[in-house]
C-alpha cells in the first residue's frame, strides 16, 4: 500500500513536473536553410524571445541545397512529425506543400502589404499558405575595378558578356580567372540556368496550366551556356558548379561576371572577401534581341500542419514576414526585402546601395511554373542542363528530351 | 532452461496432482511447444518483413502521389505499364546491373589477393589485418564524399597525381564513362575488404597438412593454389559473393554522394530513382512498383547462387 501511495506520488510529480514548464513556455522550433543565414536569423529570434516572454526559439538547418532541403522537409512532413513548428519554403514550394497538407492556412492575412509577386506566390486557392521571408532574384555580379581597367560597360547582351569576358581574361593572362561562372551542377539553380535565357526570348514554360514550349528557344538557350563553356569563358568542369561555388570563386576573386541571387551580396563585402569594394551588381544581359529576363526566388516560412503550437507558430511567422524584420534583414544579411518602399530606405540603400535598383528586378522577375509536381519539372530541366555542360547531350537533343518528359508530367 | 526441465518431468511423475495453473502450458505437446517457442521470432519478422514487403506491393498497384492531395486511387498494372515506356527505369537499370556486373568480380579478385596477403605467414599480422577492416567499417556515404574529393578536377588527389606523371588530369565527373570509372573503383575499393575478411576465415580452415603433402609430392605454389586452396575456398567465396551481389544490386550511397546520378542520369541506379520518386517526388504508387521490381531482381540472383550452391554439394 505503501509502495502504492509511493509510486503514485511520483508519477503525479513527473506529470506536473512534465506539464509545467509547457504552460509556461512555448518552444518553436524553425527549419532555416543553412545558405541564408541563419546566424543573422538568430539575432532577429533573439528579439523576438525578449519581446514574447516565456517563448524560446531554435533553429535547425540542414542541407546546403534547395532540393536537399525539399527532401529533408519530405521525409519529416511525410512522417507527420511535429518536431519542426515553422519551415523556410524556396518560392516554388508552397504550392506544393499546401496541396499535401503539410502547411496551415493564415486567415485575415493583408497580403497587399507584400510585393505583388510574393502574395501571388504564397496564395493557393485563395488562401494564404505561408507568408514571405525575404525576396531574391538573379543578378550579374562583376568585377568593377576590371571592367574599369579594360575600360568596359557592364553587359547587356550575352554576346557583349562574351566579349568583355574575352578581353579582360586575355588581358589580365591569369589562368585561374574565369570569365563567367553560372550554376551547372543538376541543382535547382540550373533551372534558373535554363530559363534565363529561354525567358529573354519571350517564350514561356506553362501558361494556365498547359506545357506550353518552344523546342527552338530551348534549344538555343542550352547551345548558348555550352558555348560559354566551349569557349573557354566558363571553366571546363562547369557542370559541378553549384550556387554557392559560385559565390566563393567571386569571393576569392577569380571570376568576372557571376550569375547568382542577392545573398552573395554581404559576403563579397565581407572580411574574407578578396573583392570587397570592387563589385557591381546589374541586370542579368538578354540574348540578341530579346528582353532583359530574371528568375524570379525567394523563401517562405509556412507553419507546419503537424505542429502542436499553431497560434504561437503563426504569431511567430507573422513577425519574422513584417517590416521591420525585413528591413533588418536587407541591412544585416543582404536578403532582398518583400515590402516595396524599403528598398530606397536610406539605412538599407547604405548597407547595399544596388537595393535602389533592384527593385524594378524583381518585380519584372518572372515565376518558375507553379505546380504540385514541381519537384518533377525541376529534376527534368536541372539534369539535362548539366548533361549538355558536360558534353553528354547535344543541345538540339536535350531541348527534345525536356519537351517529352516535360509532356508527361504536366499533361 | 533448467526450471523448464524440472517442472517438467515434476508433471509426467505425480500426474494425478493437476498442476499449479501458471505451468499448465508446459504440459502442452512438443508440437504445440515448439509453434509457442517460434510465435515470437514468427510475429517479429512478420511484422517487420513480411508486412511491408505486402504493403510495399499492396502500394504499387495504387497510383498514390502525396503532391497530388488526392486519395489513393486503385490502377491495377498500370505503374508497371509506365515503367515499361520510361527511358530513365532501363537506364538506372542497366547501370545498376553493370555496377554489379564490374564491381562484384572486381572486389573478388581484390579481396582474394588481400586475403592470401593478410595470410602470409609474417610477424605482425594484426595491423595489416585491422587495415583490412577500415573500409569496411567505414560508413558507405563516408566512402563516397572522401572519394568524391579524391576525384575532384581540381582539388582531387588522383588529379595531381596523374599531373605529376605528366598527364592531363580528368574531369572524371563531366564524362559518363570516367564517372562511372570512379564510382566502380570506389565500390572495389569498399566493398573488397569485406570479401577479404570472409575469404581470410576460409583460409584459415585449410589444415596446413595438405600443403606439406603436396611440397612432398613435388607440387609447386600455383598448383597449390589451383588445386587446394581454391577448391577449399569455394564455400567461403560463393557466401561472400551472395552477400555482396545483393549489396551491389541495392547500390545507392556512393554514387549519390558522388556524382548525384549525374552528368544526366547516365550513373545514376535503380535504388537512386526509386529513392526519387519516393523521397523527392512524392509518388509513392510509381516508387513502390520500381521497389518491387528490385526486390523480384534480388530474390532472383539469390535464389540462381543458392541453386549453385546445392549442385555443388550434391
Amino acid at each position: 500500500m505503501k509502495l502504492q501511495t509511493l509510486m503514485r506520488a511520483m508519477l503525479t510529480a513527473s506529470a506536473v513536473g512534465l506539464a509545467l514548464p509547457a504552460f509556461a513556455d512555448t518552444e518553436l522550433k524553425i527549419y532555416i536553410s543553412s545558405q541564408h543565414q541563419p546566424q543573422v536569423w538568430r539575432k532577429v529570434l533573439d528579439q523576438y524571445e525578449t519581446k514574447t516572454p516565456g517563448t524560446k526559439v531554435t533553429i535547425e538547418t540542414g542541407g546546403n541545397t534547395s532540393e536537399a532541403q525539399a527532401q529533408y522537409l519530405n521525409t519529416i512532413m511525410s512522417a507527420k512529425d511535429a518536431s519542426l513548428d515553422v519551415l523556410i519554403l524556396d518560392v516554388i514550394r508552397p504550392a506544393q506543400f499546401a496541396t499535401a497538407g503539410w502547411t496551415t492556412a493564415f486567415t485575415d492575412k493583408d497580403m497587399s502589404v507584400y510585393l505583388p509577386a510574393y502574395a501571388e506566390a504564397n496564395t493557393v486557392d485563395g488562401k494564404v499558405v505561408a507568408l514571405p521571408a525575404f525576396a531574391d532574384s538573379m543578378f550579374l555580379y562583376y568585377r568593377k575595378d576590371l571592367l574599369d581597367k579594360y575600360g568596359v560597360t557592364p553587359p547587356k547582351t550575352w554576346a557583349e558578356l562574351k566579349a568583355a569576358a574575352k578581353k579582360i581574361t586575355e588581358g589580365e593572362g591569369n589562368p585561374d580567372l574565369q570569365g563567367l561562372s553560372f550554376q551547372g551542377k543538376a541543382i535547382e539553380g540550373a533551372v534558373c540556368t535554363f530559363l534565363l535565357p529561354y525567358w529573354s526570348q519571350g517564350k514561356t514554360l506553362v501558361s494556365n496550366g498547359k506545357l506550353d514550349f518552344d523546342r527552338e528557344a530551348a534549344e538555343k538557350s542550352l547551345a548558348l551556356w555550352k558555348s560559354f563553356v566551349d569557349e573557354g569563358i566558363s571553366k571546363k568542369n562547369i557542370a559541378e558548379v553549384a550556387t554557392d561555388d559560385t559565390r566563393k570563386e567571386f569571393q576569392a576573386g577569380n571570376v568576372v561576371f557571376a550569375v547568382n541571387w542577392s545573398y552573395a551580396w554581404a559576403q563579397s563585402q565581407g572580411q574574407e572577401s578578396a573583392v570587397a569594394g570592387k563589385v557591381g551588381v546589374e541586370r542579368l544581359p538578354a540574348v540578341e534581341g530579346g528582353e532583359q529576363a530574371t528568375c524570379l526566388g525567394g523563401w517562405e516560412f509556412g507553419v507546419s500542419a503537424y505542429s502542436k503550437s499553431q497560434e504561437e507558430a503563426k504569431k511567430l511567422v507573422e513577425y519574422l514576414s513584417s517590416k521591420d524584420v525585413s528591413k533588418f534583414m536587407a541591412i544585416n544579411g543582404s536578403l532582398l526585402p518583400t515590402y516595396a518602399d524599403l528598398y530606397n530606405d536610406a539605412d538599407v540603400t547604405k548597407a547595399a546601395p544596388w537595393f535602389a535598383d533592384a527593385r524594378q528586378v524583381v518585380e519584372t522577375a518572372k515565376p518558375r511554373p507553379v505546380t504540385p509536381r514541381y519537384n518533377e519539372v525541376s529534376e527534368v530541366i536541372r539534369t539535362t542542363v548539366n548533361a549538355v555542360l558536360a558534353g553528354v547531350t547535344t543541345p538540339e537533343d536535350g531541348a527534345a528530351q525536356i519537351e517529352s518528359r516535360l509532356r508527361r508530367i504536366l499533361r | 532452461m533448467a526450471v523448464l526441465s524440472i517442472s517438467a518431468t515434476d508433471s509426467a511423475k505425480d500426474s494425478e496432482r493437476p498442476s499449479p495453473v501458471w505451468t499448465r502450458w508446459l504440459d502442452l505437446s512438443d508440437r504445440a511447444m515448439a509453434v509457442l517457442l517460434l510465435l515470437p521470432a514468427a510475429v517479429l519478422l512478420a511484422l517487420i518483413i513480411v508486412y511491408p514487403i505486402g504493403r510495399l506491393v499492396y502500394t504499387s498497384f495504387f497510383n498514390l502521389s502525396l503532391t497530388s492531395g488526392l486519395p489513393a486511387e486503385f490502377v491495377g498494372l498500370e505503374n508497371y505499364r509506365i515503367m515499361l515506356d520510361d527511358p530513365v527505369f532501363w537506364e538506372t537499370t542497366w547501370n545498376t546491373v553493370l555496377i554489379t556486373l564490374i564491381t562484384v568480380p572486381g572486389a573478388l579478385l581484390l579481396g582474394l589477393g588481400l586475403a592470401l596477403l593478410a595470410n602470409l605467414p609474417f610477424a605482425m599480422q594484426w595491423p595489416v589485418r585491422l587495415s583490412l577492416l577500415i573500409p569496411w567499417a567505414l560508413p558507405l556515404s563516408f566512402a563516397g564524399l572522401i572519394f568524391a574529393w579524391f576525384f575532384h578536377y581540381e582539388y582531387g588527389v588522383v588529379n595531381d597525381v596523374l599531373n605529376r606523371l605528366g598527364f592531363e588530369g580528368i574531369i572524371w565527373f563531366n564524362s559518363p564513362n570516367w564517372a562511372f570509372a570512379a564510382i566502380c573503383l570506389t565500390i572495389i575499393w569498399k566493398t573488397s575488404s569485406f570479401m577479404a575478411l570472409i575469404i581470410l576465415a576460409g583460409l584459415q580452415t585449410i589444415p596446413r597438412s595438405l600443403y606439406e603433402a603436396a611440397d612432398v609430392d613435388g607440387a609447386g605454389r600455383l598448383r597449390q593454389f589451383f588445386e587446394i586452396t581454391l577448391p577449399l575456398l569455394k564455400p567461403a567465396i560463393v557466401v561472400a559473393l551472395i552477400f555482396r551481389t545483393i549489396t551491389a544490386l541495392q547500390t545507392f550511397d556512393i554514387p549519390y554522394m558522388m556524382t548525384g546520378g549525374g552528368p544526366g542520369s547516365s550513373t545514376a541506379t535503380l535504388a537512386m530513382y526509386i529513392h526519387q520518386n519516393t523521397v523527392s517526388f512524392l509518388d509513392l504508387g510509381y516508387g513502390s512498383a520500381l521497389a518491387v521490381v528490385m526486390f523480384i531482381l534480388s530474390m532472383g540472383v539469390t535464389a540462381i547462387y543458392l541453386r549453385i550452391i546445392r549442385t555443388k554439394e550434391a
